[in-house]
C-alpha cells in the first residue's frame, strides 16, 4: 500500500492522503516457528489418517462379523436360500405371478432361512409369507432381515439366484433391468416361490 | 510501507500464490464434460434407467456438465484476456464473470445435494425396501429435483452477489459438513446392514471365500466414495473457513496461496463422480456397449 501525503501550499489545516487498497499489506513472515505450510501438511495428513482409519474400521467390521448360526439348536440344519419375487405394489403374496406392466417394480428377495424341524415349519412359512417381516422369533432383527434382498437398482444382474451373493450397492450397484426381470419372471418364479411352501 | 524496496528475506518467506495454468482447467473441464454428457445420454436413451436412482445420478451428471462447461468457458475467456482481446475490468466482462461464478456456485451446491439425494435414495431402498416404490414415485423424484434446482439456482446467485458477507461462506461450510456427516452416517449404516446380511449368508457352508472378498470390496468402495468426496470438497471449505477466521496469519496465508489447486480438486470431482456413481452400474455399461455397437454398425452400413 502506498501512501502519498499531499500538503497544500498555504500552510493548510488539512492533510490529504491517497490510500490505495489494491495491494494488501503483505503478511509478515518473520519469525515463523514451524514450516510455512504446516496447515496444509496438517490438513492432508489428517485427511489421509481419517480415510485410512475409516477403511480399517470397515475392514475390521467385515472380519469380526464371525458367522454364528443364530437360530440353530444343537443339531445341524441345512440352510435354504430361497429366492422369492414380490409384487412391489405392496402385496406380499409372493406366490402371485408378477404383472408384466409392473416389471420395473420387481424385487428379488433372497430369504436366508434355516430349515427347521417340522414343528417350526409354519413359522418359517409364515416368515416366508411376509418375506421376513414381523417374525416373532426374530423381532430384534426385523429390520436387518429385510436386508437379505437384492434391490432393483442394486442387484447383480447376472446372478440373480446365487448364494454368497454379497454385491450390494457398496460393491456394485447394478440393477435388474426390465428385460432381465422379465426373463427371470418367466423362468423361475413358480419354482422359486414354491420352495418356501414345500419346505 | 515502501513497496519499491522489498527486503530479500520477505521474498524468500513469502507464500506466493500457486498458479495453475489455464490449460489444466481446460483439460479437466473437457474430460468432465464428455464423461457426464455420456452419462446423461445413456440414462435418457435407456428406458430401464428411468428409475429414481438413475434420475438422481443423471441429475448429478447434469450439474457436473454445467459446472465443467462454465469452467471451460471461463478459461477460454481468460485465454482471450491474456491475449489482450478482453478488458478484464469492463462491465460486460464483469457481468459474464459474475454469471459464470454463479453458475459454478449453483453447480457445486447442486452436486452436493445430488450426492446427498443419491445416498438417501439408496438408504430408503435398503431399509424401506418394500415401500420404496410407494415412497419414491417418479412424481416425488421430479418434485425433489425441481426443489434442488430452485434452491441451488437462487443460492448460487445470492452467494455470488453477496460473496463478501460471511454468511455465504458459513452457509457453504455448514452445508459441506452436514452433507459429509449425513453421507457418512447413511453409508456406514448401509454397510453395517450389508455386513450383517453377509455374515448370515456366510454361516452357510461354502461361502467363506466370497464373504471375505466381497466384504473388502464393500469397504473399499465405501472408502473411495467418502474419501473422494472429502478430498475434493474439504480443501475448498477449509479455504473459506480460513478466509473468515485468520486473514492475517502467515500460516493461513500460505494455505490460501494454494487456492487454485483447491479449485482444481473441486473441478476434478466432476471427473471422478461418473466413475464412482454412474459407471459402477452394469446396466449403464451395457447401454454404452449397445450404443457403440449400433453406431459402429451404422457406420459400417454406410461404408458398405
Amino acid at each position: 500500500m502506498s501512501e502519498y501525503s499531499n500538503r497544500s501550499q498555504a500552510g493548510a489545516d488539512y492533510e490529504w492522503h491517497y490510500e490505495y487498497y489494491e495491494d494488501e499489506e503483505p503478511v509478515s513472515f518473520e519469525g515463523l516457528r514451524a514450516n510455512r505450510y504446516s496447515i496444509v501438511i496438517g490438513f492432508w495428513v489428517g485427511l489421509a489418517v481419517f480415510v485410512i482409519f475409516m477403511f480399517f474400521v470397515l475392514t475390521l467390521l467385515t472380519k469380526t462379523g464371525a458367522p454364528h448360526p443364530e437360530m440353530c439348536d444343537a443339531s445341524m440344519k441345512p440352510h435354504v436360500l430361497i429366492g422369492c419375487e414380490l409384487e412391489v405394489g405392496g402385496s406380499l403374496a409372493f406366490s402371485l405371478p408378477p404383472l408384466p406392466d409392473q416389471s420395473r417394480s420387481l424385487f428379488h428377495f433372497y430369504i436366508h432361512k434355516e430349515e427347521r424341524v417340522k414343528t417350526h415349519k409354519d413359522a418359517v412359512i409364515g416368515r416366508g409369507m411376509h418375506c421376513g417381516r414381523g417374525n416373532a422369533e426374530r423381532a430384534d432383527e426385523d429390520e436387518h432381515f429385510m436386508s437379505s434382498f437384492n434391490i432393483p437398482n442394486f442387484v447383480n444382474s447376472e446372478q440373480s439366484s446365487s448364494l454368497g451373493h454379497d454385491d450390494f450397492l457398496l460393491s456394485e450397484p447394478p440393477i435388474i433391468t426390465d428385460g432381465q426381470s422379465d426373463e427371470l419372471k418367466t423362468a423361475e418364479p413358480a419354482h422359486l416361490c414354491y420352495d418356501i411352501i414345500r419346505h | 510501507m515502501n513497496p519499491s524496496a522489498e527486503s530479500p528475506s520477505s521474498i524468500h518467506t513469502d507464500c506466493a500464490e500457486v498458479q495453475v495454468p489455464g490449460q489444466v482447467f481446460l483439460v479437466i473441464a473437457v474430460a468432465s464434460l464428455s464423461e457426464n454428457l455420456l452419462v446423461i445420454v445413456a440414462v435418457i436413451k435407456n428406458k430401464n434407467l428411468h428409475s429414481p436412482m438413475y434420475c438422481f445420478i443423471c441429475n448429478l451428471a447434469v450439474f457436473n456438465t454445467i459446472s465443467s462447461f462454465s469452467k471451460a468457458l471461463e478459461n477460454i475467456l481468460l485465454l482471450f484476456k491474456d491475449a489482450g482481446r478482453l478488458n478484464s475490468r469492463g462491465p460486460f466482462e464483469l457481468k459474464i464473470d459474475d454469471i459464470m461464478d454463479s453458475l459454478l456456485c449453483m453447480c457445486f451446491l447442486g452436486s452436493i445435494f445430488s450426492i446427498l439425494a443419491i445416498a438417501v435414495d439408496r438408504y430408503i431402498s435398503i431399509f424401506h425396501a418394500l415401500r420404496y416404490h410407494m415412497l419414491m414415485t417418479m412424481r416425488r423424484v421430479l418434485i425433489i429435483l425441481f426443489t434442488i434446482w430452485v434452491l441451488c439456482g437462487t443460492s448460487g446467485a445470492l452467494m455470488v452477489g453477496f460473496f463478501e458477507a460471511a454468511t455465504v461462506k458459513i452457509f457453504f461450510i455448514v452445508l459441506f459438513f452436514t452433507a459429509l456427516l449425513l453421507i457418512l452416517l447413511l453409508y456406514v449404516h448401509m454397510f453395517l446392514l450389508a455386513r450383517h446380511h453377509a455374515n448370515r449368508i456366510a454361516s452357510m457352508p461354502g461361502a467363506q471365500a466370497q464373504h471375505r472378498k466381497s466384504g473388502l470390496r464393500g469397504a473399499l468402495t465405501l472408502t473411495i466414495l467418502i474419501g473422494v468426496f472429502v478430498a475434493c470438497w474439504a480443501p475448498f471449505s477449509l479455504h473459506l473457513l480460513i478466509m473468515m477466521i485468520c486473514p492475517e496469519n502467515p500460516y493461513c496465508e500460505c494455505y490460501r496461496s494454494l487456492f487454485q489447486l483447491h479449485v482444481v480438486l473441486l473441478v476434478s470431482h466432476a471427473v471422478i463422480d461418473p466413475a464412482i456413481y454412474a459407471f459402477r452400474s452394469v446396466e449403464l455399461r451395457n447401454t454404452y456397449k449397445k450404443m457403440l455397437l449400433s453406431s459402429a454398425s451404422r457406420i459400417c452400413k454406410r461404408c458398405a
